[in-house]
């Protein structure tokens, strides 16, 4: 396995920056989410997260810093966090932090939402 | 329906207006200048800035009129406008749709426009959990744009000919 690392660019602003490092174990997502076919964005880093369960099996720590998300990759992230919900199931320890701009109301509701559907514990946070 | 009146369409002033296919390139200069043309009415213009994204790339996936990029990315074509009224903003899209989809879609709206708050995100979480992902997405773009706005969807449906209509849907957005 190895770390994943995608830098934003200001003429792709609908791609998000991504750094995932198994060492540390932590994993963070940021800036904005709406790009086209977003599973096949998304696909590899739902791959990363499941060998990470299954292979590293170490603690891990999800950052979430996405200002927005368009539906689609709503779905995804529903997707990553149920990964890590079956780990915490399977005695993983995990920490999901979603940083929010307090200016923005309904990305609160969104989290609550993500809590309900996943089952994780999802700790709010502002920028 | 929207309730914006007759007088009020006059005194509208049209913020944007476009028709060809939908990039996402063009779509995000697009919300890029939706989201910063101005200082104020900012939360509204969060709200329409993410319903502008949603919608605009329910036309970009979904439009029966399209482009093929090097015969394999699928671009659709379609048209939006986005007007602003003295107390909302107003943001149509239209785009051509199959026949028998129309009437899938005016059902949806119907369903939405029923739908309270509470109902909306009871619906959202259910289909966002059995949507079977992939290229099909969340499916729960109508929704979210009620959900925001906090207003009914408004939508049209012409016919083309047997098999094909245009599907027209408007969604205001509160200045306030």
């Amino acid at each position: 396995m190895e770390n994943i690392i995608l830098t934003s660019s200001p003429s792709t602003p609908y791609f998000p920056e991504v750094n995932f490092d198994i060492d540390k174990g932590v994993c963070e997502i940021s800036g904005e989410s709406y790009m086209e076919e977003t599973y096949k964005f998304y696909l590899p880093l739902i791959n990363w997260l499941k060998d990470y369960v299954k292979l590293i099996k170490k603690p891990l720590e999800l950052n979430i810093k996405l200002i927005y998300l368009n539906t689609s990759s709503t779905k995804c992230v529903l997707d990553i966090l149920e990964i890590l919900k079956d780990f915490e199931d399977d005695s993983g320890q995990v920490k999901v932090n979603w940083y929010y701009d307090k200016s923005d109301p309904d990305m609160v509701d969104e989290v609550e939402d993500f809590e309900a559907e996943s089952g994780i514990k999802i700790e709010l946070k502002e920028f | 329906m929207t309730d914006i009146d007759m007088v009020e369409i006059i005194n509208s002033k049209t913020i944007l207006s476009y028709k060809g296919p939908f990039y996402i390139e063009l779509i995000s200069v697009f919300g890029t200048n939706i989201r910063n043309f101005n200082d104020i009415y900012s939360n509204a213009r969060k709200k329409l800035f993410k319903i502008f994204i949603e919608l605009s790339q329910n036309v970009s996936n979904y439009s029966e009129n399209f482009h093929m990029v090097n015969n394999v990315q699928r671009i659709g074509v379609g048209e939006l406008f986005l007007k602003e009224f003295d107390t909302a903003y107003s943001f149509t899209t239209i785009n051509q749709v199959k026949k028998t989809d129309a009437a899938i879609l005016a059902e949806r709206c119907e369903i939405v426009n029923a739908s309270d708050q509470l109902k909306l995100r009871e619906l959202k979480r259910e289909q966002r959990l059995n949507s079977p992902g992939e290229k099909f997405g969340a499916r729960i773009g109508l929704i979210q744009a009620v959900m925001l706005s906090r207003n009914h969807l408004e939508y049209k449906v012409e016919n083309i000919n047997e098999n094909f209509s245009y599907f027209s849907l408007t969604v205001k957005i509160d200045k306030y």
